[in-house]
């Protein structure tokens, strides 16, 4: 059923569609992520900050982040610390970081705060896309 | 059909609701408008017309105001300008900004959002470093109802026809007959203000920007405005940033405060980037 995502939108049924939570302030960003991913199949769920994503997650798990580093209210490394303490399977929703730092004490700070792995901006859609995939587990 | 005080005392009607200035010379253009608005509102006389205007009867200033900016305005207006934008500004801009850091655009005056709203749209569809920076696109413009309508987002089909039929398919979403409302996440990511650009304490407050798109309004104001618009827009830019005009418009006529630079795509005018300038 999963068995590609070279197909176009809507190849997946429903049911099998992998969902993704855009977790970033940049509305513009979260729009180009958005459609990056929905254009690979997967469906998509918006939060401005790490509080709202976390209050959004209680209501309905995701099979993976995408998390920016600096937002207002609560910053990503902080709301992936937090999600790791959370109980149950919530705590470990796979998390990628999109940060525009790339030094190795930033990807250091990801992979402690519980990232499982690390893209910088700017990000193609393709590589988004390909990444997403991945972490979701779907074979290609 | 309008004797000369008539006109005048419509000018100052006009000016004081939009800051644009009519004179004389721009007769015809008023007129013309004003004879469409007679028509629609089925007036006998321009005096009975005026005295509609006056009492703002039917929302007239509205439409009144509006015959003079919102039938030139469309998204993706002055496309190469945007193409300008993504394929040199942005990237002259960003020398020596570090990624993250924010870039500011503003549009004034925005009238009902095409603009602004071309702007993101065209970064989202075509400058692949859309993640990188965080822009900040602001929409001014004098008059609080075509502000309302922009914050609102909902555009007729004629406002759209430029746009490439996917943009439409991916940004919009039809809220009613010939109404095509933008996504929010659009609507989010500009935002909007009223601002006189003669008022250098109003545009004073929105900082510097690196690009500033102010078409097809300094054509209405008198040189003396026009002279303090430019000078304050001057002060709204980085050093280096950048301002587009409409494609009739020329600032070495105004001021000599701004250099002209001539890129493939459109002729943009640039605040120095080293010296205070003029």
């Amino acid at each position: 059923m999963l068995s590609s995502i070279k197909g176009q939108r809507g190849a997946w049924v429903a049911e099998g569609r992998k969902r993704v939570m855009v977790v970033d302030d940049a509305a513009l960003v979260r729009r180009y992520y958005r459609e990056a991913l929905e254009t690979a199949g997967f469906e998509i769920e918006e939060a401005m900050n790490g509080l709202e994503a976390l209050e959004k997650l209680l209501q309905a798990p995701v099979d993976l982040l995408v998390v920016d580093v600096n937002m207002p209210q609560m910053d990503g490394l902080t709301f992936i610390e937090t999600l790791r303490r959370q109980e149950g399977q919530l705590a470990a929703t796979p998390a990628l970081v999109t940060s525009t730092e790339s030094s190795p004490k930033d990807f250091d700070a990801a992979r402690r705060a519980g990232a499982n792995f690390y893209l910088v901006k700017p990000i193609s859609r393709e590589t988004l896309a390909e990444f997403a995939t991945m972490l979701c587990g779907i074979p290609r | 059909m309008v004797s000369e005080e008539e006109f005048q005392r419509l000018c100052e009607f006009l000016y004081r609701r939009t800051g644009m200035v009519f004179t004389e010379a721009k007769r015809y253009y008023v007129e013309r408008r004003v004879v469409e608005r007679m028509k629609a509102t089925a007036a006998g006389s321009f005096v009975d017309y005026f005295a509609r205007l006056r009492s703002d009867a039917g929302g007239e200033i509205e439409h009144f105001v509006n015959a003079f900016t919102v039938n030139e305005t469309y998204f993706y207006r002055e496309e190469h300008q945007l193409r300008c934008l993504t394929g040199d500004l942005l990237a002259e801009r960003l020398r020596g900004k570090p990624p993250g850091e924010a870039i500011r655009i503003w549009s004034v005056p925005c009238s009902t959002g095409e603009e602004p709203y071309s702007i993101a749209l065209w970064l989202l569809e075509n400058w692949p470093l859309v993640d990188q920076y965080e822009i900040e696109i602001l929409g001014s413009d004098i008059d609080t109802a075509v502000l309302e309508r922009a914050r609102a987002g909902v555009f007729g089909k004629r406002a759209l026809l430029r746009l490439p039929p996917h943009v439409v398919a991916k940004y919009f979403a039809a809220a009613g007959p010939d109404a095509w409302k933008i996504l929010d996440d659009l609507r989010e990511s500009v935002q909007f203000s009223r601002v006189n650009i003669v008022e250098c304490a109003q545009t004073r407050q929105y900082g510097r920007f690196d690009v500033i798109f102010c078409r097809n309004v300094l054509i209405y104001f008198d040189d003396a405005s026009r002279r303090v618009a430019a000078e304050n827009l001057y002060e709204n830019l980085s050093p280096g940033g950048y301002i587009c005009l409409g494609h009739t418009e020329s600032m070495s006529r105004i001021t000599p405060l701004f250099d002209v630079r001539r890129f493939a795509d459109a002729i943009v005018y640039q605040r120095p980037a080293g010296g205070v300038g003029g």
